[in-house]
């Protein structure tokens, strides 16, 4: 493994600090479920001098509801979001999607701020979050920056994020009580598994049956996980049909095309990625 | 290279080693510390092989850096049996169902199934296999495995 020394911050300030005065040449370690791969593997950047561990700053551990939004701390793990009441009352599609990361050991180490920026097509976590708005906030010495999640990638396993920038939380806006969601995971067994593709949605209907919200999102569809807002709009103020349900996954399937090019495994993927998106709408929407 | 020294509670004692930054904690265990009895199988968190306790919790020591086990409580397979040698009911209930066939994942096995009975002490065998998903037996003796889990914990609610 290569050489590096070993960073173990006492608090958030001074984790901050030490990644803003040594621009490039900090690596973030917070469960490790993927950094160690990488120094296994001798992969970090040669730039790289120090590993700064955080998993350790109880400011970055929590789940709170501040009123208005659910907030959760960048250390906070996957088994600690999928365990908590808060996140299953008020997201139950991000304890499903938590649920299903890796492997028990895996979520009780790997984290959904790690998740996140590690912006894997496949991550589990991401399509939820999208669907729930999540934005994200970042340090950068003393400033504070959020930014919408959706917001954050630029292609696949890769953000904007800056190298002397630290998430410290990820929060999203609480549901309204009439919402309906779903997760959906396709994978080659149950466990320790990456998702071959997964599905996330949620959506309000009033009491004419019209769809009032919807947001729909997929990874390993697109290669930057994203909402499908064509799909979206098709069923938005309308009554929910299986027709429209089929045309929304046409929609889908045609989002991916247009991003990721027709490829050798297009004929499989467009059929799945179209029953797929009819199941996650299925789950979410009352079919009239 | 510079190594740094850690503190940690290995299996209710306190340990303090001094270790290269680079080491996992695997490698503390096995080659510091001499417990072999944690394995390395794939070495990238997918088999369980290294499956130990830290705060009470299932980790892959494989994906834990040497650092970050400052301060933590670690419970290795050597920590299991009880004082004197006597072996902790899990580990008698494998024997006796015959879920032990090469051995090299079942280090790994009794401990995710030792943190499951301490969470709840009366699993059904869909829980079983849920704790036991991160641990792969190449042998494939699921089977016994699961049924040796189910007899430690009815062995462990008659006492």
């Amino acid at each position: 493994m290569q050489n590096f020394k070993f960073i173990r911050p006492e608090n958030l300030d001074q984790a901050c600090r030490i990644l803003s005065e040594n621009r490039g040449k900090v690596k973030i370690l917070a469960g490790g479920t993927d950094v160690m791969i990488e120094m296994r593997d001798d992969k970090l950047p040669p730039s790289i001098e120090m590993v700064m561990e955080i998993s350790h700053l109880e400011e970055l551990r929590f789940i709170e509801d501040d009123g208005k939004n659910i907030r959760i701390g960048a250390a906070t793990t996957h088994a600690e979001v999928a365990e908590s009441e808060l996140i299953r009352k008020n997201a139950p599609l991000l304890a499903e999607a938590a649920a299903t990361v890796g492997s028990p050991q895996i979520r009780n180490r790997g984290t959904v701020a790690g998740n996140s920026i590690t912006a894997s097509p496949a991550a589990d976590t991401i399509p939820p979050l999208l669907v729930l708005d999540a934005t994200v906030v970042l340090r950068r010495g003393t400033e504070k920056r959020e930014v919408p999640l959706r917001d954050i990638f630029t292609g696949p396993n890769q953000t904007n994020i800056g190298n002397d920038e630290l998430v410290t939380e990820i929060y999203f806006e609480k549901l309204p009580d009439d919402t309906r969601t779903a997760f959906i995971k396709l994978a080659r067994r149950n466990s320790a598994a990456k998702s071959r593709m997964n599905f996330a949605a949620r959506a309000r209907q009033n009491d004419a049956g019209e769809v009032i919200e919807l947001r729909i999102s997929a990874g390993s569809v697109t290669p930057s996980p994203a909402r499908f807002n064509a799909a979206e709009n098709i069923l938005l103020g309308k009554i929910p049909s299986e027709s429209l349900l089929k045309e929304a996954g046409e929609a889908v399937s045609g989002d991916m095309i247009r991003q990721s090019g027709y490829r050798w495994s297009t004929d499989y993927k467009k059929p799945v990625v179209e029953s797929l998106t009819v199941r996650v709408l299925e789950e979410v929407l009352t079919i009239y | 290279m510079e190594t740094i020294e850690l503190t940690f509670t290995l299996n209710q004692r306190e340990v303090t080693v001094s270790v290269a930054p680079n080491r996992r904690l695997l490698d503390i265990l096995r080659e510091e510390l001499h417990l072999t009895g944690t394995k390395e199988g794939c070495g990238i968190g997918e088999c369980g092989a290294c499956t130990v306790l830290l705060n009470g919790r299932t980790v892959n020591s494989c994906l834990i850096l040497a650092g970050q086990a400052q301060g933590s409580e670690i419970i290795t397979i050597e920590g299991v049996e009880k004082a004197g040698g006597k072996l902790h009911p899990l580990q008698e209930s494998f024997l006796e169902k015959g879920a032990v066939q090469c051995g090299f994942c079942t280090p790994g096995m009794v401990l995710s199934a030792l943190a499951l009975l301490r969470k709840n002490s009366t699993p059904n065998v869909d829980e079983i296999r849920e704790a036991i998903s991160g641990n792969l037996c190449r042998c494939t003796g699921y089977k016994q495995i699961v049924e040796a889990i189910q007899a430690a914990a009815g062995k462990l609610q008659r006492k």
